[in-house]
């Protein structure tokens, strides 16, 4: 059914290689035969409050959840009161989110009015390896009551050599004044392959703020929509991809401001070596009326190799007068001068090569203000940097 | 320590270097002047190993080794600096780091342990004092957003942490006024040493009042057409460069 409808979309998948989710005979993921231990595999540090999906279901023991008044944080099938919002369809273009509605599982985090989750809230979305080709499919609720505050890291594993999939649907609603920091951290194996909707409205003075950081996985398409309901919203986005091999990351948003004032910044870096494929369509749209909308899309490529290959189109469509937007995308390779320069202190040429790289990825990181993670991230960065075969 | 003799070299097709011959010993200073093209900048950039260039005559020797035959970063562990004219700007890699790094692949060359970060903070904040900087300029990306001033500074402060046996400035003194022109020369001037040599290169005599040179040489369509003493620059900055050109093709 996934494979009918992905075949009819045409539009926004003319780049996508969907025979990496076509080709393998995915059968729905089942229970592991053993619980395999968290510890190590995972990027944050222990010390957040944490929960995991192990091949789409949730594991109550992985979870670790001590969660101050007004925080909850459930598996899908124990959260009430939420059947409006569950209920509400995917947009009509997403059909990888529109069939992701069905899942019996995910993530339900929710934190009331004026409550503050005390520290940030780590969801693991893992697959574990198997012998044969297998998919999962979760949701993700987020909803933050007005004046409520998050941080969110989810990351996204995968194990095994056998090809894995997982398909996630995720709706975040954030009330008058909420603010969320929402990082998601792929780190998927060589078979992983990572399929995203997220689905983001902000109401008046709301704010959100998301690092989307991929090192690593065969594919990964993600479909971003974010809407601006309120006056004033603000909405950061932020993204990196490191990219070797074969692997292909896709990246699609749409922002609409649909309200006066509203403020959006994007910037997604990206490198790619070998024979990897980065594609990047950001568009913000602007509504008649929504005036003083101050809007930014950029996109920046490095190329490492002959092979790799980027197709960047950030755009707006401004329907409004009197707004402010910008935009802009850039591929470019290393900086020769750079090099030249680094060498000319004793750095090697390799090492010269890393840095330059690892300064390109870094200025994404430095924009994690959540310490323990942003640390475990530049250690991540440094461990994708190129081979010495440069 | 420096033996060029008979150098030519072209940037693509163009000949640029035309038997050019230079020796230099430790403890000298050689300034090099010349008109726009005369291949100064050139010379520079085929010393320090900049890519581009194609060697097609001539040799030049450092310290008995064959110099144009070392990668880049081999030339500067060996001992060779060039401050650059126009100083490159790297986002994201801070000063500091890039200092360390640099530094340390220098002892490593030499087969010494390399520094802490503590300890180099601490060495590097007292170079960057001896060279009127700032050490907020430490955390900043190298180069990045920095006057012109500012860079040359940076310039020196790289050349007093790195101590190099051979050091070539490349038109240090351009972009600068003369407060900034006279903090790089004082910076310059803290290294000079017997066992150091310079090769100044520059377009104007001005520079040469702060750093005086031992030795004055003329570089005119890729060959040094006259040497002298320090009195040379002064007579070129009265007459210009015209009438040893003239001479020269008379």
């Amino acid at each position: 059914m996934i494979a009918e409808a992905l075949a009819a979309q045409k539009e926004g998948w003319r780049y996508t290689p969907v025979a990496a989710l076509t080709g393998p005979d995915f059968k729905p993921a089942g229970v592991p035969a053993r619980l395999e231990p968290l510890g190590g595999r995972v990027l944050c540090p222990v010390g957040f409050h944490r929960a995991a999906l192990v091949n789409g279901r949730w594991e109550a023991k992985h979870a670790v959840l001590k969660l101050p008044d007004g925080v909850t944080v459930e598996p899908l099938g124990e959260a009430s009161g939420l059947a409006e919002l569950l209920s509400r369809p995917a947009p009509a273009d997403m059909p990888l989110a529109q069939a992701a509605s069905a899942a019996r599982d995910g993530f339900v985090v929710r934190v009331a009015r004026h409550s503050r989750a005390d520290r940030p809230i780590h969801l693991v979305h893992i697959s574990e390896a198997s012998p044969v080709a297998e998919s999962s499919q979760a949701r993700v609720l987020v909803v933050l009551e007005p004046g409520a505050t998050a941080e969110i890291v989810e990351e996204t594993l995968s194990f095994g050599d056998a090809p894995s999939w997982k398909n996630v649907r995720a709706q975040v609603v954030l009330g008058e004044g909420a603010f969320l920091r929402h990082h998601r951290i792929v780190r998927e194996g060589a078979q992983g392959r990572l399929t995203l909707g997220l689905e983001v409205t902000l109401a008046s003075r709301a704010r959100y703020e998301s690092h989307a950081l991929n090192f690593g996985g065969l594919f990964a398409r993600e479909d971003l929509r974010v809407r601006i309901e309120g006056e004033g919203a603000e909405c950061a986005l932020n993204g990196l991809a490191l990219l070797g091999g074969s692997e292909f990351a896709d990246h699609h948003s749409v922002v609409e401001h649909a309200a006066v004032g509203g403020t959006t910044r994007q910037l997604y870096k990206a490198v790619i070596d070998d024979k990897a494929r980065f594609v990047f369509d950001g568009l913000i749209t602007v509504k008649p009326g929504a005036q003083k909308t101050d809007a930014q899309v950029y996109n920046k490529n490095l190329l490492l190799s002959e092979d790799a290959r980027v197709n960047t189109n950030p755009e707006f469509k401004i329907l409004a007068d009197d707004v402010s937007c910008k935009h802009g995308g850039a591929v470019g390779q290393m900086s020769l001068e750079a090099l030249f320069y680094l060498q000319s202190r004793g750095i090697g040429a390799d090492e010269a090569r890393r840095l330059l790289v690892y300064a390109f990825g870094s200025e994404m990181v430095d924009r994690v203000a959540l310490e323990p993670l942003k640390l475990a991230l530049a250690d991540a960065l440094h461990g994708r940097m190129p081979e010495e075969h440069l | 320590m420096l033996k060029i003799t008979n150098l030519h070299a072209k940037v693509g097709e163009k000949a640029i270097l035309k038997g050019l011959s230079l020796s230099v010993k430790a403890g000298e200073v050689h300034a090099i002047m010349g008109p726009n093209g005369s291949g100064k900048s050139t010379l520079s950039y085929i010393l320090a190993g900049r890519p581009g260039y194609t060697v097609t005559e001539g040799t030049a020797e450092y310290e008995g080794k064959d110099l144009l035959a070392m990668e880049p970063e081999i030339r500067a562990r060996e001992g060779v600096f060039l401050a650059f004219q126009y100083p490159v700007e790297i986002p994201g890699v801070s000063n500091k780091y890039f200092l360390k790094a640099a530094y340390n692949a220098m002892r490593k060359h030499r087969g010494e342990p390399e520094m802490d970060a503590g300890a180099f903070l601490k060495f590097v904040k007292e170079k960057a004092k001896s060279v009127e900087m700032d050490p907020a300029f430490l955390n900043r990306s190298v180069n990045e957003g920095f006057s012109g001033g500012e860079k040359k500074r940076n310039e020196v402060l790289q050349l007093a942490v790195l101590e190099p046996k051979l050091a070539l400035l490349d038109e240090t003194d351009s972009g600068l006024d003369i407060d900034a022109l006279k903090v790089v020369a004082g910076g310059v001037n803290k290294m000079r040493d017997p066992k150091r040599a310079f090769v100044v290169v520059t377009h104007y005599q001005r520079l040469l009042d702060y750093i005086v040179p031992d030795f004055v040489h003329v570089l005119s369509g890729g060959r040094i057409i006259k040497s002298g003493g320090k009195e040379l620059a002064l007579e070129l900055e009265k007459k210009g460069y015209g009438w040893i050109e003239d001479k020269v093709a008379a």
